[in-house]
Order: structure tokens, then C-alpha cells, then sequence
């Protein structure tokens, strides 16, 4: 169809497999950004209204905060909408700036026509025959996200070289590394090169945990 | 000729043993994450500049002007060799530049893109070194009302008229201003949206929302899909990349085309290379239809190639004058430089080349001086550069977000940094997924505190009255300008509404 975008009108929603399915979730799940931005404008509403003013400028500091909150609201209604409207179906092609560039506008700029369309689709797709239930591949995601947290948590008890060496073997191990122990070694020997060159040479101080402590 | 002189002096800067050698561990950076699919440039600067911190500001910003063309210099390699274009500058450069690798042609293909670029750089750098003072002069003319108009020309001109989804682009700009308003506000001194946390008092740093989105996000993404995404074919260059005298005459009408797309360009905030990219591969494949030219859109023309290339660095070269001069980030990539000034304290516009004159001529020089070096480490060792490529992934990113958390821990040596960096990171994850564009959020993000002070400046002198907003010719110029590219893409989205439709 284009480009850059590849994504179906609701009516001939159909699953990578082919099965259509239409449930109201279907091609809503947006509907969780729509969530975030009314959570940010309604965050943002009340730490205007309960803001202590200081000095007595006009415009004073709720003046700006008060314009943001108008284009929250607003994009987030009329998002709401035109999901609630027209669902999206994931578009499953490799996608270089994310909706950054309107692909219309592409293709008029670029005189592009169907030999485009046809070496872009060209483009590997997703293998053909295996279906998942949700486009996100959740474990993964969950798996990284529990790693960056562990980490957080545990850098200043354990220090750099630890933490950051699990760090690097838990996402290597959740994107898909199967040399487990060869990997507790790149972790290490990356962490270690770290502490090195920026915490020595550099001058970063990094925390040195119960190591440090002990020494 | 006053600016060859300074420009000389900016030299004598640049070109010492140390300078040198920091331009080529930019360029080496730079070039290495231009070539792997999904960096980038500004996630490369924003990456480092933490870490860099130690060292004296011309070190840096020598080494950062590197980096800021090493990443156009690297980006097709993969379109051309996978044809899975890694970045959105070089989808233009995709169509023609894997036809010609299809067709036994990898080697030229990359010898041509980065001729390309190096032609590109060379003439849009040139351009700015004679004509800065000139938009300099422009500058001192603008009042408060003018910076007001030039924010808001950028903030809708990113998020509404060149993105995809006008809705989208607004709800992104929406969160940037209002991740740029946290902290005590400058003119009143009163401490806003901080939940009370002293940590909070000098805002989000830039650093940390930049490594979130561009780092953190993208390593979230890859991983929610990379167990599902095909793996690309690649195709193999054998020997060096070189170009015949033949192809050489050929390229060299395409690449000047191209310059002269990209040149304007880096001066409209529309986001970057992208559009010239475009502008510059439909002229090439008109000129090829009038002429019958048989290589286009079957076996690679050199041509289609070489002009989007030339493009998205003539728009880079000039991108950096208006940066410099005007303090106007016209891409993500120009925002993060401009954040990487502030960072160290100084605010790019006409004043900057009052008060670090010294620096912004030895940064412009070491424009020059990276582009010689990238176009050397580029074309003898194209196929080297191709290699990382094949670095598997989980390494690669699992590198990654140990470097997003050592950066954003060496801001201010906060753990709170790290749980906001966490945060954003799903942000931009999200974003990712549903396809709501990343660069309205950080040009919002560095020009929002900008546009807020410069509106209540003028809303102070005016007493209230919004007239002054339009009441100079500069003011009403910009505003008529940006609602006619408006009403255009409006149009054009109606349009190809309606054709699909039918």
C-alpha cells in the first residue's frame, strides 16, 4: 500500500493467519496511550491548581502549565475517537521513525509508485504459519523490564561491576543468547572495561557496593 | 573576508594530535552506529555527553561533530545491503542503493553513498561558514514575539504538518512541554510539578529523557518483537568500494541535485533529512523517465542513489548554521546538540559567537575535518563497516542498556534518574508501538522552556495583549507560512483518504 505504513481498515481486520476477529479489544489497545496522556494532563491539572505561587509576574508560572494541559485534553479526546472510530490492526513491517513522516506526503515528494510499494514489500515479513495471540512479544518485554528494575535496585548494595554484568546477562539472555556461561564472562569483562576507562580515566564516580565497603 | 580568517584560527584549533584524535573517535562512533539498524546520532550524543563531561567543551563538541556525520554516513549501508532501511533518512536511498547491490553492485553502491555524503557535507558546511554572519545579523532583529513564532513554527511544523498522524504528533509535543515544565520556574523562583523532591527542583534532565526514549525505548521494542521479526538476508560486498571515472561523471549531477535539495533544508524545522531525501529521489526518477534510463527501478541507477544521499548531508551541514546562529533544532539529531550546549552552559543563537566565538570556529572546522576523515575510513573500509551488521543482537543491545544506565547514573550520580530513565523507557516503547513520532517530544522538551519565557516576556511588555504576537512583519511571515503548510497537508491527507477509498 505504501512506503512506510502498512495497516488495515477494521472492516477487513484480519489476523497475521488469516482468521478475522473482531472483538472490541481488537486493534483498541491505543486506547492505553489515550490512558497515559489523561494521566499526565490530569496530573498536570492538579499540580496547577495547587501550585504555590511565588512573586507576582503576569503571566505567572500557571499560565504556560495551563496551555499544556488544553493540547493534553484535546489530543487525548480526539485520539480516543479515532481509535474508538477505526481501529488499528499492529502494522507488522520494519517501520525507520515511528509515524515521524506522514507516508502520503513521501510518496507524492518522491513520485514513488507500485515498483516502490513492491521493493518494500519485498521486505522479509513475518514468518508465515506461526500466530501469536498478542503483536508484543510480552515475556521478552517483561523479562527486561524486571532486569532494569533488579538493577536499579541493587546497583548501589552491589556495586557497578556486579550489577552491571547481570544486567548485560539477563537482557542478553532475554533477547535470545543461549552461551550462558561464556556470557557471565562478556558481562563481567564489559563492566570491568567500564569501571576502568570512565571511572578511572574519566573521573565517573561509579558505586563500588559491599566490594568497596570491604576493601 | 573576515570568516576565512576565523575560520583558519578554528583550524589551528582543531588540528592538534588530541583534537584530531577525538574527531576520528567520533567519526569511528559515529559511522558504527549510522550503520547498526535503529541508533543513531543523537541517541549517540546524548549517550556520551554525560560521560564526557570531564573533558574541556571544544574536545567534546570536536568530537560530537563527528558523530553528527558520521551517522548520515553509515545509515544506508543497511538498506542497501539488507533492504531494511535502519533509519527513516535512508529509506530513499533503499529503493535504488539494494537494486544496485541485487545486481553484483554492493561496493559502488557504497562508495557512491559515501562520496555522496561527503559532497553533500562539504558544500552545506561551506555555505554556513560564509553565510552565518548573516543569519547572525538576522537574529539580533528578533524580539521575544519572533522567538515565540519560530518555537511554535517548529513545535507544529515537526508534530503536525510532516507526521503521519496530526493527532499523534500533537499528543507527542503534548508530553514533551510537559516533561520540559518540571522544576522551579525561572522568572517567579516557584517550584512546579516537583512533588516536592529537591531532586526534582532543576527539572528532568534532557539527558535522561533522550537516553529513555532513543536508548532505552528502542531496546524495549526490539525486544517485544525480536523473537517474531524475520531475520534479513544479507548480501556479502567482496573488495574495496570504488568508483570508475565513468560513474563517477555519472553521480556527480545527482549528488549536486541532491546538495541543492538538501541545502534549504537544514534550515525549516521539518524534521530532518527525510523530506529532501524524498524531493531529491523523485527528481532523479523523473530526469531518468524523460532520458530512458533502463538501470532505474531494474538493475540500480547510480543516480537515484547518489542525489538522496548528497541530500540528507547538505541538510545536516546547513542544519548546524541554523543551530548555531539561530538556536533553532530543526531534527531530534539538531536537538540534542543544542542540548548538549546548554549542558555545558552556553545557549547557541547570535550571542554564541560573541562569547565562544573561539569554539563554534573550531567546532565549523572540525566539521570539515571529520568529513575528510569519515569519507577515509568510509570508502576503503565499507565492507569492514558492514561486518557490525552481523554483531548478534542480543549483545549489542544488552550493551546498550548497560551504556543508557552509566550515562544517565553519570548526570548526577542519582538513582532517581535511573527510575525515571526506566519510566520513559516504556514511554518510548509505547510510542514505538503505535507509531506516535519520537522527535516532537525532544524538540519540545528543549525549545518549550524557551518558547514559555519568550511568550510571557512579550505578554509582560504588552500588558496582556495578545496583539503583540503578530504585530511585526517576521511574526505574521512565519505564522502565514506555517498555516499555509498546514492547510497542504491537510489536503494531501484528505486526498489520499478519499484515493484509498475508491
Amino acid at each position: 500500500m505504501s512506503i512506510t505504513q502498512h495497516q488495515s481498515e477494521a472492516g477487513s481486520a484480519t489476523e497475521p493467519n488469516g482468521k478475522p476477529k473482531s472483538s472490541f479489544g481488537t486493534g483498541r489497545s491505543e486506547l492505553i496511550v489515550v490512558a497515559v496522556l489523561y494521566a499526565v494532563a490530569i496530573s498536570l491539572t492538579i499540580g496547577t491548581a495547587t501550585m504555590h505561587v511565588q512573586g507576582k509576574s503576569s503571566p505567572g508560572p500557571q499560565f504556560f502549565p495551563i496551555l499544556v494541559c488544553i493540547v493534553l485534553y484535546l489530543a487525548a479526546t480526539l485520539l480516543a475517537i479515532q481509535i474508538l472510530r477505526r481501529p488499528n490492526v499492529p502494522d507488522n513491517t520494519i517501520h525507520p521513525g515511528h509515524g515521524q513522516f506522514s507516508p502520503d506526503m513521501l510518496h507524492d515528494l518522491g513520485h514513488l509508485g507500485k515498483e516502490e510499494d513492491a521493493a518494500y514489500d519485498a521486505m522479509p515479513s513475518p514468518a508465515q504459519g506461526k500466530t501469536w495471540k498478542t503483536y508484543s512479544d510480552w515475556r521478552t518485554v517483561g523479562l527486561l523490564l524486571g532486569s532494569v528494575i533488579a538493577f536499579v535496585a541493587l546497583l548501589e548494595p552491589l556495586g557497578w561491576i556486579i550489577s552491571a554484568a547481570a544486567l548485560f546477562w539477563l537482557v542478553a539472555y532475554a533477547l535470545g543468547s543461549r552461551r550462558r556461561i561464556f556470557d557471565i564472562g562478556v558481562g563481567l569483562l564489559f563492566s570491568a572495561i567500564i569501571q576502568l576507562a570512565f571511572g578511572a580515566a574519566l573521573g565517573l564516580s561509579l558505586p563500588s557496593g559491599f566490594i568497596g565497603a570491604i576493601l | 573576508m573576515e570568516q576565512l580568517e576565523l575560520l583558519m584560527g578554528g583550524f589551528a584549533n582543531a588540528l592538534t594530535p588530541m583534537n584530531l584524535l577525538w574527531v576520528l573517535i567520533g567519526a569511528l562512533l559515529g559511522t558504527a552506529v549510522g550503520v547498526v539498524p535503529g541508533l543513531g546520532s543523537a541517541m549517540a550524543v546524548a549517550l556520551l555527553l554525560p560521560i564526557t563531561f570531564s573533558l574541556e567543551p571544544t574536545a567534546a563538541f570536536i568530537m560530537f561533530a563527528g558523530i553528527y556525520f558520521g551517522g548520515l554516513f553509515g545509515d544506508s549501508t543497511s538498506g542497501i545491503l539488507l533492504n531494511t532501511p535502519g533509519h527513516s533518512s535512508a529509506i530513499a536511498s533503499t529503493f535504488e542503493g539494494h537494486r544496485m547491490a541485487k545486481s553484483g553492485q554492493a561496493a559502488k553502491a557504497l562508495a557512491t553513498c559515501a562520496i555522496g555524503a561527503f559532497i553533500g557535507g562539504l558544500i552545506a558546511t561551506t555555505l554556513v561558514v560564509f553565510f552565518a554572519p548573516t543569519l547572525v545579523k538576522m537574529a539580533t532583529v528578533f524580539g521575544p514575539a519572533e522567538y515565540f513564532a519560530l518555537a511554535v513554527f517548529a513545535f507544529l511544523a515537526i508534530s503536525a504538518v510532516v507526521s503521519e498522524s496530526v493527532i499523534r504528533g500533537i499528543a507527542a509535543l503534548g508530553i514533551g512541554l510537559a516533561l520540559a515544565l518540571v522544576g522551579i520556574d525561572g522568572p517567579s523562583g516557584t517550584a512546579r510539578f516537583t512533588l516536592g523532591m529537591p531532586q526534582l527542583f532543576d527539572g528532568i534532565s534532557v539527558i535522561v529523557i533522550t537516553v529513555g526514549l532513543l536508548a532505552l525505548g528502542e531496546v524495549f521494542h526490539v525486544a517485544s518483537r525480536i523473537h517474531r521479526d524475520p531475520a534479513a538476508t544479507r548480501i556479502h560486498t567482496k573488495g574495496r568500494a570504488r568508483l570508475g571515472l565513468a560513474d563517477f561523471k555519472k553521480a556527480l549531477p545527482a549528488w549536486l541535485r541532491g546538495t541543492a535539495f538538501g541545502v534549504p533544508f537544514g534550515l525549516i524545522p521539518a524534521g530532518g533529512a527525510e523530506v529532501p531525501t524524498f524531493l531529491a529521489y523523485g527528481t532523479e526518477k523523473q530526469l531518468a523517465k524523460r532520458r530512458n534510463d533502463p538501470e532505474f527501478g531494474t538493475s540500480g541507477s547510480i543516480r537515484g542513489l547518489a542525489a538522496p544521499e548528497a541530500a540528507a548531508n547538505a541538510t545536516a551541514g546547513t542544519a548546524m548554521g541554523a543551530l548555531l546562529a539561530l538556536g533553532l533544532p530543526v531534527s531530534a539529531t539538531a536537538a540534542i546538540m543544542l542540548a548538549a550546549f546548554q549542558q555545558y552552559g552556553m545557549q547557541p543563537g547570535p550571542l554564541l559567537f560573541e562569547r565562544s566565538g573561539d569554539l563554534v570556529w573550531a567546532l565549523l572546522a572540525s566539521l570539515f575535518v571529520g568529513l575528510v576523515i569519515l569519507v577515509m575510513i568510509n570508502i576503503p573500509f565499507a565492507s569492514v563497516w558492514a561486518k557490525l551488521l552481523s554483531i548478534p543482537k542480543h549483545y549489542l543491545y544488552a550493551g546498550i542498556t548497560v551504556f543508557s544506565m552509566l550515562g544517565v547514573y553519570a548526570v548526577s550520580s542519582a538513582i532517581l534518574d535511573l527510575w525515571l530513565l526506566i519510566a520513559i523507557g516504556l514511554i518510548g516503547f509505547l510510542m514505538r508501538r503505535y507509531n506516535i513520532p519520537l522527535a516532537p517530544v525532544l524538540i519540545a522538551v528543549i525549545l518549550g522552556p524557551m518558547a514559555e519565557t519568550e511568550l510571557r516576556r512579550a505578554l509582560a511588555v504588552s500588558e496582556g495583549d495578545l496583539g503583540i504576537l503578530v504585530d511585526s512583519p517576521i511574526t505574521v511571515t512565519l505564522y502565514l507560512v506555517l498555516a499555509a503548510a498546514l492547510a497542504l497537508s491537510a489536503v494531501q491527507h484528505l486526498r489520499h483518504r478519499t484515493n484509498r477509498k475508491a
